[in-house]
């Protein structure tokens, strides 16, 4: 291995270790009341897809948004439904516009969402890890 | 004067208070609101503007089949092929009670931009998993059938026309039964429709009546697999003629696959249509997501409708196309396409082109459409 790959290789691992500290790590919470205790990636972007309106155990699943453009909207999308701001812009648009459904509630900041989902066991939301508290308890960390 | 009223009704609808859009935007932003809270009235709108080129001079491409005319022989540029504008009500009754209301204005058979009513339906959910439906709703013959006029929830400029014109009906009047299970990690969607329909085309208007449907849509993972099947009677009522040709059965076969896992997508679409002729058309088309730019690829054809009974005459709207395009989302709610698209007429064929005159042979001929479009939604 020449040296300048060496020095390229050494770059690119030091730059994932700087992404991984830009990134804050989203968790998905549900209310400490909820019987769920942990769900997959794929049942949870079901859910805020609105192409299930139930948890796996069939009781209903409320979904709760944060802010467009938040940093923990972003990391949810692009970590656990695998869509981008636009992307996901332009599926709701077809759901919207032919009646089919329409998107989760938006509920701003870490900590409403946090009171609104402990009062609830059927919401489900995200927040930053850093959020977490006894009200609610973490589902997955994608 | 109905003109001015129309618009004037499309803009008021467009400025209402309570955006369908707004929960997506952060407009309603309560800290204590209960999860199930919903506003009664919701208001959205979507449109596009658009302008295409078509390397023609003895004849129109025309995208839609209502249109009279478009890009090449009467237009260098033509600002009405991809042009429209929506407004959207949303309304929510009760939990299990919801309507939508939508209008519509693009170009149409007569040479202008009347608004349409495009939707207007009620749903009622019987139990959490079966709704009914009554009303005007969309015939969901294809994947994108149902929004095959917001351009801004597909990646391509418009649908594939090789496949949607082959199904130019595009709603029913009547009622839809609509079944929701999940198949162990698959989420399925079974869609009953029953009614009629009259849509206006360049050559008469096609009423159809007795249409029946089954549809299925299966998402499966990052993967959606759509089957449909359809029948009716219909008529064309050719106003050129001034006859009504007697009612013909009809059905249609669909088939559809998708594979969408974030970075980049796989499309592709099929149909048979059996009247007295047999028609197959089907499309592939495939994407890669860069930022915010999605650059893609596509194959569309459909065959010539060859006949079950020689002693009718050939009906010949074969055509083949390649296209490339790309979508860019340059600003939150508004994309921005471009696509270059090489067609090749078969046969006999005059595709799907408008304003032929008498003297012209188009058999086999190549051409290129060239296309730009905006893209909203509100």
């Amino acid at each position: 291995m020449s040296i300048s790959n060496l020095i390229k290789r050494i770059l690119a691992l030091l730059m994932l270790v700087f992404v991984n500290i830009a990134y804050a790590d989203v968790v998905v919470i549900v209310s400490a009341k909820s019987p769920i205790t942990s769900l997959s990636a794929d049942q949870v972007s079901k859910i805020f897809l609105g192409k299930s309106a139930t948890f796996p155990n069939r009781k209903p699943a409320y979904p709760i948004d944060q802010q467009i453009g938040s940093a923990v909207r972003d990391e949810f999308y692009a970590k656990v439904v695998h869509k981008d701001s636009s992307q996901l812009a332009a599926y709701w648009a077809k759901i919207i516009f032919t009646g089919e459904g329409r998107p989760p509630k938006l509920i701003v900041g870490d900590k409403a969402v946090v009171k609104t989902i402990a009062d609830n066991p059927d919401a489900i939301g995200y927040i930053e890890s850093s959020s977490l508290n006894h009200s609610v308890k973490a589902v997955l960390v994608p | 004067m109905q003109k001015k009223y129309c618009l004037a009704l499309l803009l008021s609808m467009s400025a209402g208070i309570s955006s369908a859009w707004a929960d997506q935007n952060g407009a309603s932003q309560n800290e204590v609101a209960a999860v199930t809270d919903q506003t009664m009235f919701e208001f959205g709108s979507y449109g596009t503007l658009g302008a295409t080129h078509a390397s023609l001079n003895s004849a129109d491409f025309a995208l839609d089949a209502p249109m009279p005319s478009g890009a090449g022989r009467s237009n260098y540029l033509s600002l009405s092929n991809n042009s429209l504008i929506a407004a959207h009500v949303n309304a929510t009754f009760t939990p299990d009670l919801t309507a939508i209301f939508q209008v519509i204005s693009e170009y149409n058979s007569n040479g202008n931009y009347r608004p349409e009513v495009e939707w207007a339906n009620f749903k009622y959910a019987l139990t959490p998993d079966l709704d009914i439906k009554v009303g005007r709703f969309a015939l969901p013959t294809f994947m994108d059938s149902e929004n095959h006029d917001v351009g801004y929830s597909f990646v391509w400029v418009h649908t594939p026309f090789e496949l949607y014109q082959q199904m130019p009906i595009m709603s029913v009047d009547g009622a839809s039964a609509i079944y929701h299970f999940t198949l162990g990690d698959a989420e399925n969607t079974v869609k009953l429709i029953a009614g009629q329909n009259t849509t206006e085309t360049a050559v008469g208007i096609v009423n159809s009546k007795n249409m029946r449907g089954i549809f299925d849509n299966l998402d499966y993972g990052q993967a959606t697999f759509h089957l449909g099947y359809q029948r009716r009677d219909t008529s064309t009522q050719s106003e050129l003629a001034g006859f009504n040709e007697a009612w013909v059965a009809a059905s249609d076969l669909t088939a559809g696959f998708s594979y969408d896992p974030g970075s980049w997508f796989f499309k592709s679409e099929w149909l048979q249509d059996r009247t007295q002729y047999k028609t197959n058309a089907m499309y592939a088309s495939a994407g890669y997501r860069i930022d915010r730019f999605t650059p893609y690829l596509m194959h569309s054809q459909s065959s010539a409708a060859s006949a079950f009974d020689n002693t009718l005459p050939y009906l010949n709207m074969a055509q083949k196309s390649n296209s490339v395009g790309v979508r860019w989302d340059f600003m939150k709610n508004f994309d921005l396409k471009m696509q270059y698209v090489h067609i090749t007429l078969g046969n006999n064929s005059t595709g799907y082109l408008v304003n032929i005159p008498d003297n012209v042979t188009l058999s086999g001929k190549t051409f290129h459409v060239i296309s730009a479009v905006v893209d909203f939604v509100f």
